[in-house]
C-alpha cells in the first residue's frame, strides 16, 4: 500500500473519515467537534461530509458524553465520543469507570459496547486540570482498552481498530504530536490492539516509552548510541490489552528495564511494569528497575515549571547511563 | 400489553391491575423469603409504586427500550420478564439475566426491552439518552423510557441528559416516581421544588404531574408523551406522584417516618383504590378476585420451584464476559 507524509492529527482525521465511509453506525460527538472541527483542528471537514446527525456538537456536558456513547452502542451504533481534554475522563468518571467498564459485565454480556473515547492527553501550558496523562488510572479499570498512539501511522491504525472493536476503547491522543508528520497509507490500515513494537534494537538495556516520551527518548537513544550505548526501545501501543510477550522478550535480551512516562510515579504504568517484570522476569533482570516519571505533584501551568517535572531527554540519557554502566 | 392508540380500554385496566398484583404478591414473598434468610435480602421495595411504574409501561409498546427505576420488580412483571427469573436473579442462580453479576440492580433482557439499572443513580439519564439517539438515528419509530425518583433528579446527570435530549428532540421520556423520600431524607429537605415537573421548563418540554396511583392518568400522561416523542417533537417528563408504602431496603428500621405515619401509609394502599375502582366498573368482583389471587398463588408457587431446581452460578462465571473480545 503507498504511505506518504501526513501529520498524526490528519492521521486521526482519515481513520474517522475511512471508517465512517464504510460503516454507516459510526457516528462522531464531542464537544467543538462539528463546527469548529475540533479545538486541535483534527476534525475537519467532517461534519460537512458526514452531516449533523452522524457529526455533532454537544453541549459542555461530559457524563452525558460518554454516557451516550455507552448508551448508543448498547443498542447498535458504533459511537466515537470526544472528551476534550483528557482530564476530564474524570469528569465523566461514572461513566467512564462504571459504565464503559462494567456495563456488559454487570449485565453478563447483554450487549456489546463498541464505542471509542477519543481524549487528548499530555503537553504544556493548559493548566493541571487540562495536561494529564490518565492511562494508569485507565488501565486499572477492568473492562476498558486502551490505545496510545505515538506515530502518525498508529494514530490511524490504532484508531481504526478501536472503532471496529466490539468494546469501549479509550485514544489517549497526545497534544504534542498533532503536528508531528510521517509516513502513513494511503488506504485502509488498522493495528492490531494489543501488540507491541520494538522501535529500536539495542542489548544494553530496554526502554519502555510511548507517545511524548517515546521521541524523547528515541532522541536519548541517538545521543547514547554515540558513547557506545545501544538501547532498545519498546512503544507498547496499548496498556489494554497490554503486550508483556513483546516487553518480556527485550529484557530476556538486555536484563534491565527502565519506564519512562509521562505521569505521576506512583502506581503508574511503571509501576505495574516493574510488577510484571518481578512476577515472570526476575530471574531475566540483572539490574533493578528504573522508573522516570513525573514526581508525585500535579503538573503546573508554566511551561517552564512543566520542564521542570516531566522526565526529558538528558534526564532519560543519565538513567540510560547509569544503568547501562 | 399495550394500547398506546388509548383511551385506556377496559381489558388493559384489567391486565395493569393483575400486573400489579403478580408484582405486590410476588415482593411479598421475596421479602418472607429474605427475611427467612432464604433469599438474598438486596430488593428496594417497590409497594405502592406498582402502578405507575405498570400503567407507565402499558402505554408504550412493548419493545420501547426502558431503563428502570430504583423501586421493586413491578418494571420486569409489566415486560412479562417470568417471575422464576427474579427468583434466580436474588439467589444468584442459572436462569436468571445476569447470572450473578449485577443482580437486581441489573436485571437485563433487550429482547423484552428490558436494558438495566445504573447502581449509580443517575446513570440512567445519560445511557438513556444514548439509547434514545440511537432509536433516532437507526429510525426504529422506539421510545427510550427512563424511570428515576424525585431523588436522583437531583443528580447532575438529570441535567445534561434532559438538556441534550431536549435540544436534539430525541425520543426520550422521563418518568419521575415521586414519592417524597431519597432513603431517609424527605424531599423537604432536599430538593428545591415541589414538583419535579417543573424542571421540565428548564429545558423547554413538557412536564406533567399525576396521581400515580390513578392508572388512566398516568397511561394517558404517558401515552401523550410517547405520541410527541414519536412525532420528532423531542422528549418529555411524566411526573408519578406516589408512595413508597415500605423502607428504603429490606429492613429498614425507618427511624424516619413514625408507625403512626407507616400505619397510615398503609391504608391508603393504592391497590385497595385500584380493586374498588375496577368493582365499581364492574369489571372485578369476589370470585374473579380470588381467580386471579389463586392464579397468581399458583405462579409464584411454581416460579419458587423452577428457583429451587436451579443451580447456584458457578464460581468460574466471575470471570467472563469483561470483554466481547
Amino acid at each position: 500500500m503507498s504511505t506518504r507524509e501526513i501529520s498524526y492529527g490528519q492521521a486521526i482525521r482519515e481513520a474517522l473519515a475511512q471508517e465512517m465511509r464504510r460503516d454507516p453506525r459510526v457516528i462522531l460527538f464531542g464537544e467543538d467537534v462539528a463546527l469548529y472541527g475540533g479545538i486541535f483542528g483534527q476534525l475537519a471537514g467532517l461534519r460537512d461530509e458526514f452531516g449533523d446527525e452522524r457529526v455533532f456538537d454537544t453541549p459542555i456536558s461530559e457524563n452525558l458524553i460518554v454516557g451516550a456513547a455507552v448508551g448508543a452502542a448498547s443498542r447498535g451504533l458504533r459511537p466515537v465520543a470526544e472528551l476534550q481534554f483528557a482530564d476530564f475522563v474524570f469528569c465523566a468518571a461514572d461513566e467512564v469507570f462504571f459504565k464503559a467498564g462494567m456495563w456488559r459485565y454487570v449485565h453478563d454480556g447483554a450487549f456489546e459496547l463498541p464505542l471509542v473515547i477519543r481524549a487528548p492527553s499530555g503537553g504544556y501550558g493548559f493548566g493541571p486540570e487540562h495536561s494529564q496523562c490518565p492511562e494508569a488510572f485507565l488501565m486499572h479499570q477492568p473492562g476498558i482498552r486502551i490505545a496510545l498512539p505515538s506515530t502518525p501511522a498508529d494514530a490511524k491504525g490504532l484508531l481504526a481498530a478501536a472503532i471496529r472493536s466490539n468494546d469501549p476503547v479509550v485514544v489517549l491522543e497526545h497534544k504534542l504530536l498533532y503536528a508531528r508528520k510521517g509516513p502513513v497509507p494511503e488506504g485502509e490500515h488498522v493495528e492490531p490492539l494489543g501488540r507491541a513494537v520494538v522501535r529500536r534494537q539495542g542489548d544494553a538495556l530496554t526502554i519502555v516509552a510511548w507517545q511524548d516520551m517515546l521521541w524523547r527518548t528515541l532522541e536519548a537513544a541517538a545521543r547514547l548510541a554515540g558513547e557506545g550505548i545501544e538501547v532498545e526501545v519498546v512503544d507498547p501501543r496499548c496498556l489494554n490489552p497490554f503486550d508483556a510477550e513483546t516487553l518480556l522478550a527485550s529484557v530476556r535480551k538486555t536484563g534491565a528495564c527502565l519506564v519512562v512516562e509521562e505521569a505521576y510515579r506512583t502506581l503508574g504504568v511503571g509501576a505495574e511494569i516493574g510488577a510484571l517484570l518481578m512476577e515472570r522476569a526476575f530471574g531475566d533482570l540483572d539490574r533493578p528497575l528504573r522508573r522516570l516519571a513525573i514526581p508525585d505533584v500535579p503538573v503546573p501551568t508554566a511551561p517552564h515549571l512543566v520542564d521542570a517535572l516531566v522526565p526529558n531527554v538528558d534526564a532519560i540519557v543519565r538513567a540510560a547511563r547509569e544503568l547501562a554502566g | 400489553m399495550h394500547a398506546e392508540e388509548g383511551p385506556l380500554d377496559d381489558a388493559t385496566r384489567v391486565e395493569i391491575f393483575r400486573r400489579c398484583l403478580l408484582a405486590r404478591r410476588l415482593e411479598e414473598r421475596i421479602i418472607q423469603l429474605a427475611m427467612a434468610g432464604e433469599l438474598a435480602a438486596t430488593l428496594h421495595p417497590g409497594q405502592g409504586q406498582e402502578i405507575a411504574q405498570v400503567a407507565a409501561l402499558a402505554a408504550l409498546r412493548p419493545d420501547d427500550p426502558m431503563l428502570y427505576g430504583h423501586r421493586g420488580l413491578a418494571y420486569w412483571i409489566a415486560r412479562g420478564l417470568p417471575p422464576e427469573r427474579i427468583l434466580c436473579e436474588l439467589a444468584f442462580k442459572e436462569g436468571s439475566t445476569n447470572r450473578g453479576k449485577g443482580g437486581v440492580m441489573h436485571v437485563v433482557d433487550p429482547a423484552l426491552g428490558i436494558l438495566g439499572e445504573s447502581g449509580t443513580l443517575g446513570g440512567n439519564f445519560v445511557i438513556g439518552a444514548g439509547v434514545a439517539l440511537a432509536e433516532k438515528l437507526q429510525r426504529t419509530g422506539r421510545v427510550a423510557v427512563i424511570f428515576f425518583g424525585d431523588g436522583t433528579s437531583n443528580r447532575g446527570q438529570f441535567h445534561e441528559a434532559a438538556n441534550f435530549c431536549a435540544v436534539r428532540k430525541l425520543p426520550a421520556l422521563f418518568f419521575c416516581e415521586n414519592n417524597g423520600w431519597a432513603v431517609s431524607v424527605s424531599a423537604r429537605v432536599s430538593t428545591a421544588v415541589a414538583d419535579i415537573a417543573d424542571r421540565a421548563a428548564a429545558y423547554a418540554m413538557p412536564g406533567v404531574v399525576v396521581d400515580g396511583n390513578d392508572p388512566e392518568a398516568v397511561f394517558e400522561a404517558t401515552a401523550a408523551a410517547a405520541r410527541r416523542a414519536r412525532a420528532g417533537d423531542g422528549p418529555s417528563l411524566v411526573e408519578a406522584k406516589v408512595e413508597r408504602l415500605l423502607g428504603h431496603f429490606l429492613g429498614d428500621p425507618q427511624p424516619y417516618r413514625s408507625a403512626a405515619e407507616r400505619t397510615a401509609l398503609r391504608e391508603r394502599d393504592p391497590m385497595g383504590r385500584f380493586e374498588r375502582d375496577l368493582r365499581a366498573r364492574g369489571l372485578l368482583d369476589d370470585s374473579a378476585l380470588a381467580a386471579l389471587e389463586g392464579e397468581i398463588a399458583a405462579r409464584i408457587t411454581a416460579a419458587e420451584a423452577a428457583e429451587r431446581r436451579a443451580s447456584l452460578v458457578a464460581p468460574a462465571t466471575a470471570l467472563e464476559r469483561v470483554y466481547a473480545s
